[in-house]
Order: C-alpha cells, then sequence, then structure tokens
C-alpha cells in the first residue's frame, strides 16, 4: 500500500498535495459562487467533504513523510516537494543572478503535523458549524470564507518557500477580516474586522522586510536552500552609521552626535529574525500587536475557535518554528522572542483574570498561551513550543465551541451578545448542559495543566526547557548571549501566567457551571418553541432581559456536540504524543530531524535532576490556581474572597475610587508578591535573600491596599492633561482641518466650477465653434515656420565649444550664421552647428528657419565663455572688462651667498633705498647673525 | 494641353472646406449639417489625391483617400440613421432640439 502510494506519488513530484490544497479551494470556489442556487443541504456537503477529503489526504502526505527515512546528514529531514510552476524570478544582490520564486510547495513532518491539525480541527469546527449557523442567511458565504481560511492556512503551512507562504499568509489575513466582519451590518464588528487587518499588516510589513533582506543577502527564499545557506548569515552588517554622514549636509555638530564611537553593527540572521518575527508578533497577536484579537472575538463563535484559537493565530509560531534554523544563529533574537513571549504570557494572563466576558476570557486566555508558545521556541525548545501549538489547538479549540454551545442556549432567551456571552448571566449550567460542561471541563484541566492532560506535557515541557536550558546560539563566536539568570526569570514569569490560566479558566469553568443559574427566570412548562438562534445583532437587547423568564436552558444538538467529545478527547490525550518525562515521545521523534539543524543552539545547564521538582512545581501551581477559584467562584459570583478583601486596611476607599472589583486588585497584589520573591530566588543562588524579598513583597502588598491616598492627585493631573491635549486637538481641527483645508478647498472648487459650467451651453454648434477654432489653431501653429534650437554647451568651459541642434519640421530648411560671417544663400538641410569661442568672448548665432511652404522665421543664441581668472567678463550688461595690468615686479639686488647683517638686509630690501639711509643704519653692523 | 497647377486644386479643396465648415456651424438642420459633413470629407480627398499627383512615387494619398470614401459612406449611413431615430422622437430635424440630456 504504502509502496503504492510512493511510486504515485514521488517525493519530487509529489502531487497529492494538489488534493489537499485543492480539495478546500474548490469547495470555497463552488460555495462562493453558487451557494446560493445549490441550497442549504449542498453547501453543507460541499464544505464539509472539501475539508474532509483534504483531512484525508493530508492524512495520507503524513503517513509517507512519517515512514520516508531522512535523506541523508546533509541533506536535512524527509522532504516531499510538489513544484507547480516558475512564478516569477528577481535579479539576486549584484545583480549577477536571478532568484527564481516558484509557486511550489513541500511537506515535511512539521508541516504534515500542522496540516493535519488545520484540516482536522478544521472538520471539526465545520461540522459544528453547520449546527451553529443553523439559521443564519449568510450560510453559503460563511462556509465559502471558512473553506477559502482552510486553504489559505494550508498554502501557508505547505508553501515551500516564504514567498508561497507569504500569500497564504496574508490570505489567512484576508479570511480572518472576511469573518470577523461577517455580520458587517453591525458597525462594531466591522470595526473589529479593519482592526484586525491593520494590525497585521503592521506585521506583515515585517515579513516583506525579511524576505527582501533574505533575498539580498541569502539568494534565496526556498527553506531547503536558505537552511544549507543560514551559515553565511552569521555574517555582521553595519547598521549605524548609514552611508557616509560625515559627508553630507548636515551640520557639524549633529553628524558628530549622530556618529557612535564605535558604528553598531548586527549579524544580518538577528535583522532578519527580527523582522520575521514583528510579522509573527502581527498574526500571533504578540505584545504589542495583541490588540486585534480579543475584538476579534465579534466573528461567529466556530470562527474564534478555527482561526483565532487553533490555527491562524499560531501561524507566527510555526513560521519561527519553520526558520528555527534561522533563529539558531542569532541569540539575541531568540531572547527577544522569548521576552516577549514571557510578558505577553503574564500580561493576557493577567488581563484574563478581571473579564467577565466569555469568549473575552478564551481570547486572553489564547494571546497568553501563544505567548508560552514563544517563549518555547525562543528558548530554543522548538519541537516543545509546536507541540503546545497542537494541543492548544485541541483544548482552546473546545474551550471555544463550548463558549459557543453556551452562548446557543443563552441566546434563546438574552438576545443581544453582551447579555448571552456575560458569565455573570450564567451559572449553574452544568446540570442542563451535561456534555458541554464535562468537555469544558477536560479542556479547561488540560489547559490549566493537570497532569495526565495535554497542556500538562507541553507547557511543563517548554518551562522545563526555558529553565534548564541557555540559548548559545551556532553564530560566531562573540555574538551577544543572554545573560545566564535570563533562563530561570522567564521560567517564573511562565509559572506565574500558568497560575494565572489555572486561577482565570476555572473561574470561568466555575462561574458558568456552578451555582445558580443567572441568566433569566426558569419557568417549569412545554419544551420552548424554536428561538431564533442567531449569534446575529438582529434583536435588539430587550429592555426586559434583566428580569426575563424562559424555558430551561438546553443542550446543543449532536451536530454540536459530537466535535466537543472528540476534541475533548484529543485535549486529553494529544499530551502522550511528546511525553518526554515518560519518555513517550513519538511526534518528538518525528519532529526531531526537522529541527536538527537548530539543536546545536541550544545548551543544557546540568539540572537535569531537578527536573521532578520543576514538574511539581507545575503541578502546585496548577492546584493552587485551581484551588483559588475554586474557594472563591463556587458559589459562583466569589464572595469568599470579597469579604476577606473587604477586611484589608482602607479596602473601601480604593475599591470606589477604582471603581474596580476588590478581587482582582487582591490578585495582582499576590502575583506582584510572587513575582518578587521568585524573581529574587532566580537572580541570586543564595537562599538568604529570601527574607528581604518577603518583606519588600509585603511593601508592595501594602502600596497596593492603600495606594488610594495618591490616586486623587494622579487623577486630576492626567485629567488635565489630556482635557489641555483633546482642547488643542479640536482647535486644530475646527480652524485648520476644518477652515483651511475643507473651506478653502471648497471655495477654490466651487468658484473655478462656476466659471467653467458658463462653458457647458449644451449646443452642439458651439462646441463645435470651439473644435475649428482649436483646429485652425494647430493646423496656423503647424504652418508657421519655428526657429527652435537646443544648445548643447556642457563643453563650453573646457574648450569653449557649444553644438547647436535645431528642431526638425515639416519640409524645413536652415541657414546658421555667427555674427561677422556672411550668411549663406541657401537654405540647406544642416540641422546642427558648432561654435567656438575663446576666453572672455561673446558671439551670437543666428539661425534661419525655412519651411515647405517658403516662409521664414529666425532667432539668434548670444553665448559668452566667461574666464575663472578674469573676474567680471561675461556678466550681462557690464561693460567689457579691462585685462588687469600685471604689476611689475621690483628689481632686487643680487646677493652672494653667505652671511649679512640684518640691517643691511632692511636696507637692500626697503622701498627709500633710494633716499639717504638713517644716520645709525649700517653705521654699526651688530653680531647677530642675519639670514644668509 | 496645359497642365492645371496644383496649388488650384488645392485652392479649391480649401474652399471647399470652409463651405462646408461654415455650413455645418450655421445651419440647424440635421440633414444639412449631414451634407456640409460630406461636403468637408470630399474636400479632404481632394486635397489627398491632389498631394499624391505632386509626389507620384507615393500612393499614400489615393489609398488615404479609398479610406475615407469607405468611412463616409458608413458614417453617412448612421448619421441618416440617426436623424430618422431622432425625427420619429421629435417630428423636426433641428438640431437645437436634441436637448433631451441638457440639464
Amino acid at each position: 500500500m504504502m509502496t503504492l502510494l510512493r511510486e504515485q506519488f514521488p517525493a519530487d513530484h509529489f502531487t497529492l498535495l494538489s488534493l489537499v490544497l485543492g480539495l478546500p479551494l474548490l469547495g470555497a470556489l463552488c460555495n462562493g459562487l453558487f451557494g446560493k442556487r445549490i441550497g442549504k443541504q449542498g453547501v453543507t456537503l460541499l464544505a464539509l467533504a472539501a475539508i474532509g477529503g483534504s483531512f484525508l489526504a493530508s492524512l495520507v502526505a503524513f503517513a509517507l513523510v512519517a515512514t520516508t527515512p531522512s535523506a541523508g546528514e546533509h541533506e536535512g529531514p524527509a522532504r516531499l516537494v510538489w513544484n507547480v510552476w516558475r512564478w516569477f524570478s528577481v535579479t539576486g544582490r549584484g545583480g549577477f543572478r536571478a532568484v527564481p520564486i516558484d509557486v511550489a510547495f513541500s511537506v515535511d513532518a512539521l508541516s504534515a503535523t500542522m496540516a493535519l491539525v488545520v484540516t482536522g480541527v478544521g472538520f471539526l469546527i465545520h461540522v459544528y458549524s453547520t449546527g451553529y449557523m443553523a439559521k443564519d442567511p449568510g450560510y453559503h458565504r460563511y462556509f465559502a470564507y471558512l473553506n477559502l481560511f482552510i486553504f489559505a492556512m494550508l498554502v501557508l503551512i505547505l508553501g515551500d518557500n516564504m514567498a508561497v507562504l507569504f500569500v497564504g499568509w496574508e490570505g489567512v489575513g484576508l479570511c480572518s477580516y472576511l469573518l470577523i466582519g461577517f455580520w458587517f451590518d453591525d458597525e462594531a464588528k466591522a470595526r473589529a474586522g479593519k482592526k484586525a487587518f491593520i494590525t497585521n499588516r503592521i506585521g506583515d510589513f515585517g515579513l516583506l522586510v525579511a524576505m527582501a533582506m533574505l533575498l539580498y543577502y541569502a539568494g534565496t527564499l526556498n527553506w531547503g536552500e536558505l537552511q544549507q545557506g543560514a551559515p553565511s548569515l552569521g555574517a555582521t552588517t553595519q547598521l549605524w552609521p548609514i552611508g557616509r554622514l560625515e559627508q553630507s549636509a548636515l551640520p557639524t555638530f549633529l553628524v558628530h552626535w549622530l556618529t557612535p564611537a564605535e558604528p553598531i553593527r548586527a549579524t544580518v540572521a538577528t535583522l532578519v529574525c527580527l523582522a520575521i518575527f514583528l510579522g509573527c508578533m502581527g498574526k500571533s497577536a504578540q505584545i504589542p500587536l495583541y490588540v486585534w484579537l480579543p475584538d476579534a472575538m465579534a466573528g461567529p463563535t466556530p470562527v474564534s475557535a478555527l482561526i483565532h484559537a487553533a490555527t491562524m493565530v499560531t501561524a507566527g509560531v510555526y513560521l519561527v518554528a519553520r526558520t528555527s534554523f534561522l533563529f539558531a544563529l542569532s541569540p539575541a533574537a531568540m531572547t527577544v522572542v522569548t521576552a516577549v513571549g514571557a510578558l505577553t504570557a503574564l500580561l493576557a494572563a493577567c488581563i484574563a483574570l478581571a473579564q467577565t466576558d466569555l469568549k473575552k476570557v478564551l481570547a486572553y486566555s489564547t494571546v497568553s498561551q501563544l505567548g508560552f508558545m514563544f517563549i518555547g521556541v525562543g528558548v530554543g525548545a522548538f519541537g516543545a513550543g509546536f507541540f503546545h501549538v497542537v494541543t492548544h489547538a485541541f483544548f482552546k479549540g473546545c474551550l471555544f465551541l463550548c463558549a459557543g454551545s453556551v452562548i446557543h442556549a443563552m441566546h434563546a432567551r438574552l438576545h443581544s451578545d453582551e447579555v448571552a456571552q456575560d458569565m455573570r448571566r450564567m451559572g449553574g449550567l452544568r446540570k442542563y448542559m451535561p456534555t458541554t460542561h464535562w468537555t469544558f471541563l477536560v479542556s479547561c484541566l488540560a489547559i490549566a495543566g493537570c497532569p495526565p492532560l495535554a497542556g500538562f506535557w507541553s507547557k511543563d515541557e517548554l518551562l522545563w526547557k526555558a529553565f534548564s536550558t541557555r540559548v548559545v546560539g551556532l553564530g560566531v563566536a562573540g555574538a551577544w548571549q543572554p545573560p545566564g539568570w535570563f533562563g530561570r526569570a522567564v521560567f517564573v514569569v511562565g509559572l506565574l501566567a500558568a497560575l494565572g490560566t489555572a486561577f482565570y479558566m476555572f473561574r470561568a469553568y466555575f462561574m458558568t457551571f456552578w451555582g445558580d443559574f443567572r441568566g433569566w427566570k426558569v419557568v417549569a412548562g412545554p419544551k420552548h418553541a424554536k428561538h431564533a438562534h442567531l449569534d446575529a445583532p438582529s434583536h435588539a437587547a430587550q429592555p426586559s432581559e434583566a428580569d426575563a423568564t424562559g424555558p430551561k436552558p438546553h443542550e446543543s444538538p449532536a451536530v454540536m456536540t459530537v466535535p466537543l467529545v472528540l476534541l475533548a478527547v484529543g485535549a486529553a490525550l494529544a499530551g502522550l504524543l511528546y511525553a518526554e518525562p515518560i519518555h513517550l515521545a513519538p511526534l518528538g521523534a518525528l519532529l526531531e530531524p526537522v529541527f536538527a539543524g537548530a539543536s546545536g543552539a541550544v545548551q543544557g545547564r546540568g539540572v537535569e535532576p531537578m527536573l521532578g521538582a520543576v514538574m511539581a512545581g507545575g503541578v502546585a501551581v496548577f492546584a493552587v490556581g485551581a484551588g483559588l477559584a475554586a474557594y472563591v467562584y463556587r458559589d459562583g459570583v466569589g464572595q469568599a474572597l470579597r469579604s476577606f478583601a473587604d477586611q484589608l486596611p482602607g479596602a473601601e476607599t480604593v475599591w470606589r475610587r477604582l471603581r474596580i472589583d476588590p478581587l482582582h486588585v487582591f490578585v495582582l497584589g499576590l502575583v506582584a508578591m510572587l513575582a518578587i520573591v521568585g524573581s529574587v530566588v532566580v537572580l541570586s543562588d543564595s537562599p538568604l535573600w529570601i527574607l528581604p524579598a518577603l518583606l519588600a513583597s509585603l511593601l508592595v502588598a501594602w502600596f497596593f491596599a492603600t495606594a488610594h491616598k495618591a490616586v486623587p492627585v494622579c487623577e486630576r493631573a492626567v485629567a488635565d492633561t489630556l482635557d489641555a491635549m483633546g482642547d488643542t486637538a479640536a482647535a486644530f481641527d475646527k480652524w485648520v482641518v476644518d477652515g483651511i483645508l475643507a473651506r478653502v478647498t471648497a471655495f477654490v472648487i466651487r468658484v473655478v466650477g462656476g466659471g467653467l459650467r458658463l462653458l457647458q451651453t449644451g449646443h452642439v454648434q458651439a462646441y463645435l465653434a470651439a473644435m475649428v477654432v482649436g483646429a485652425a489653431s494647430i493646423g496656423w501653429f503647424l504652418l508657421a515656420p519655428h526657429a527652435e534650437a537646443r544648445a548643447d554647451d556642457a563643453e563650453m568651459r573646457r574648450s569653449g565649444r557649444v553644438v547647436f541642434t535645431a528642431a526638425p519640421g515639416l519640409g524645413y530648411g536652415y541657414r546658421w550664421y555667427a555674427d561677422g560671417e556672411k550668411p549663406p544663400k541657401e537654405f540647406d538641410a544642416g540641422a546642427s552647428y558648432t561654435l567656438d569661442l575663446d576666453w572672455c568672448q561673446e558671439r551670437t548665432v543666428h539661425l534661419d528657419v525655412r519651411n515647405a511652404l517658403r516662409r521664414e522665421a529666425s532667432t539668434e543664441f548670444r553665448y559668452c565663455r566667461s574666464s575663472p581668472i578674469i573676474l567680471g567678463c561675461c556678466v550681462p550688461g557690464a561693460p567689457p572688462p579691462k585685462l588687469p595690468t600685471i604689476p611689475k615686479v621690483p628689481q632686487l639686488p643680487r646677493l652672494e651667498p653667505g652671511r649679512y647683517d640684518a640691517g643691511v638686509l632692511q636696507e637692500l630690501l626697503s622701498p627709500s633705498r633710494q633716499r639717504a639711509p638713517a644716520p645709525d643704519a649700517g653705521a654699526s653692523p651688530s653680531p647677530a647673525g642675519g639670514a644668509p | 494641353m496645359i497642365p492645371i497647377p496644383p496649388s488650384l486644386f488645392l485652392l479649391l479643396g480649401a474652399a471647399m472646406f470652409a463651405i462646408g465648415a461654415v455650413g455645418f456651424l450655421v445651419r440647424r438642420n440635421l440633414l444639412v449639417m449631414l451634407m456640409c459633413t460630406e461636403l468637408m470629407l470630399n474636400a479632404v480627398n481632394l486635397t489627398l489625391v491632389t498631394f499624391n499627383r505632386m509626389q507620384p512615387s507615393s500612393h499614400g494619398g489615393q489609398i488615404f483617400a479609398f479610406f475615407v470614401i469607405a468611412i463616409a459612406a458608413a458614417e453617412a449611413a448612421v448619421g441618416l440613421a440617426i436623424v430618422l431615430a431622432f425625427f420619429r422622437l421629435r417630428k423636426t430635424v433641428r438640431s437645437d432640439e436634441a436637448n433631451t440630456l441638457k440639464h
């Protein structure tokens, strides 16, 4: 079987990918173009068949990749390539080599795994969508976009070079934009789509720059060739100063100020990697470009699950893993990746603590988990980082679909999105929605890091790698390397973020599924009639929603719960694909050759015995976070901890002043305490520091509790500043933008338009008259001779030669003569004339032209050749300069060599030599020696 | 036989063109305007063949004239059809009445 497949699809012409890629594209085209005509059943069938077929083809491709032996030590990992056509070629560095860019696709272990995840999770979410979107009028449009997204994502994954990847990269961005703004008649949702698109464009700019740099420095964009040529990118290049500052027109002090003592240099690999990472920051929602992802939840919930949790947003991680051989060259870039990832993980986890919208919690959780993935790839654990992508696809996809199921139920009575997604209106749903409840719990345990489940293995693996290894890079010796404490600090930040994760996930779980149902008053009655199950804001929030009554919330239909169960199974078991600590890592073994080129960039720190302790720490963090959340939220709204927090000194004032939940302040204080203790322990290897750290953290906690004293002053200062800025901006807008730009422009256009309008009489004959006059003018111009010539005087200063070339015309004859010459009798055809000038000579050249109708015209040119020595000649209107008289050199007496008295010399040289000498001059020769 | 100097042909052509142009501009009858167009086209034809005669080595002028004749025939057919349609619409052939698109 495999042999047959291998013969059918050879490694260098792997046309199976046409099936993987083509089916979703075909589905998108059919659904997009004919979706209305083929009906809902047809659309469903087409969309599901396309993705299902693509999944099966990916499965075959995966099997083929997994069983293909690695091509050898130097050839890199097994890679099956399908080169479709030559796209274009660009001129390489120095213009001596054309760099071909092909539309080519390839699959190796990394991309095969990713393609499996995308098509597999994508298929489940498609199935789910058929239930979730069943009543939507844009059903076919939705599935066309969804199929198109899968296609674009597969192009991104399977592209054999960066240019093809970029096409997919932009394609998924487009589909994301289309699907976020799927209900575009809601202004806020359309704006969220735009925000996502524009934010992503900032990152895409970085990717474009990276491609340009790779083309320039490496001369290729192909993954395989890049990997082979990667070491050449370790060369350094000068960043600043650019060009030759000292020769520029800038003032000298500025040049001095701008020029550092040492030119700033960086390796090419660092620049390329940072540019690539800018792209990843946009796509994968890292600080500071994460702002679009929470807003992207405006799209339908399955879209949030597929695009904004499971697949598209992980493209950045995939790209870093794909270019691991580049990142391995640059410890600096990897440090940036790690730092950004760690900060994002922590910040987003903190934000998620305070969200009340269920989808927003999951959105910030996604941002946070993406930060974890970047920690993984940033510390060189490319396999672990990528594995977190896979497990995250399962549990976050499942969580989002559960959220969708809950929202679906809430929509039965609460038609406004804000209300239907508000966890404060949920609660107690585990009684009504058992399947959703259990699947949510499993994924919740998985993401929080409960030991046997997927998230535990992937998250702890990458945190362990951050703790136990350090990045040294493959580049030249002496390259910048992160300090030794960096990995430990990242580990602590990661643990804190994991603590936050466990807390906010279980907060969401308990608020949604435990306690009493707070959505509406459940009244017993017949099973509810058909409600409009639209996620769309088609129904305005009704004023009576606050105290609405309704039937029991209902479990979702089977098409929605079956994908939930499958994803939950994945979330539970996927960890066993890469469970390094128990030596069960089939996926790791598969991915190992892909990252073999980069594996030399990390070194162990020799702390392997601590593996057990670190894992225990991870489990402890999970237990603390989940336990705390259970303690606070099991009754639904956090009464227990709130009453505790209310007793802190000064608490009331702070809470009222800041208008925030006391709970959040308390949790923030807790996080800050842990952060200080943890970082001090990590930075110093001595346990003695724990005592001062505890004191410091108590101080911080006290500060949090008493911060209210500083609040009013800061508040007023900030408010006044903002007011002043706002007033300035408003005045500028009123007078400059509205006044000058808008009014003046409008006035000018109105006046000009009023004048031009008079010409439009509507009389054909008037137009014709204008036409005739115009035609006659052109005729007159053509018939009249024109004596014009171009003078080339570039040589005049050097050789005194000026060459004239007369303008051509119909039947023209020319006659040239300079002043002083006799004009020739005949007009001949010589259109050019050469004039030679001496210094300070001024001459006039006459040109007569006669055309075919024997009419004549003439012109003249006056040229003067100025001299660099004799100033003042050739100034227009000035009288001809007098040649200066050269002053006579005075006759000096010739002296024989020897020693002379100074007085004698003075006398010899003085102009009054003829006069009688001074009484004492020369009379008393002094002994002082004179010049010879 | 005394050969007629080509300048006379050119003068005749220029005069015909001027008559046609002025007639086109001052008359309001669409049929007359069409006829003036024909007059101008034929004046151009006359000028073209005269130039060709002044330079017998090339045939550009004559060939051009044939093209003009062919185009003129087509233009007359289309123009007359437009005039006819216009007459059916407005019961007149005065060009000033063709103001449906005005304002």
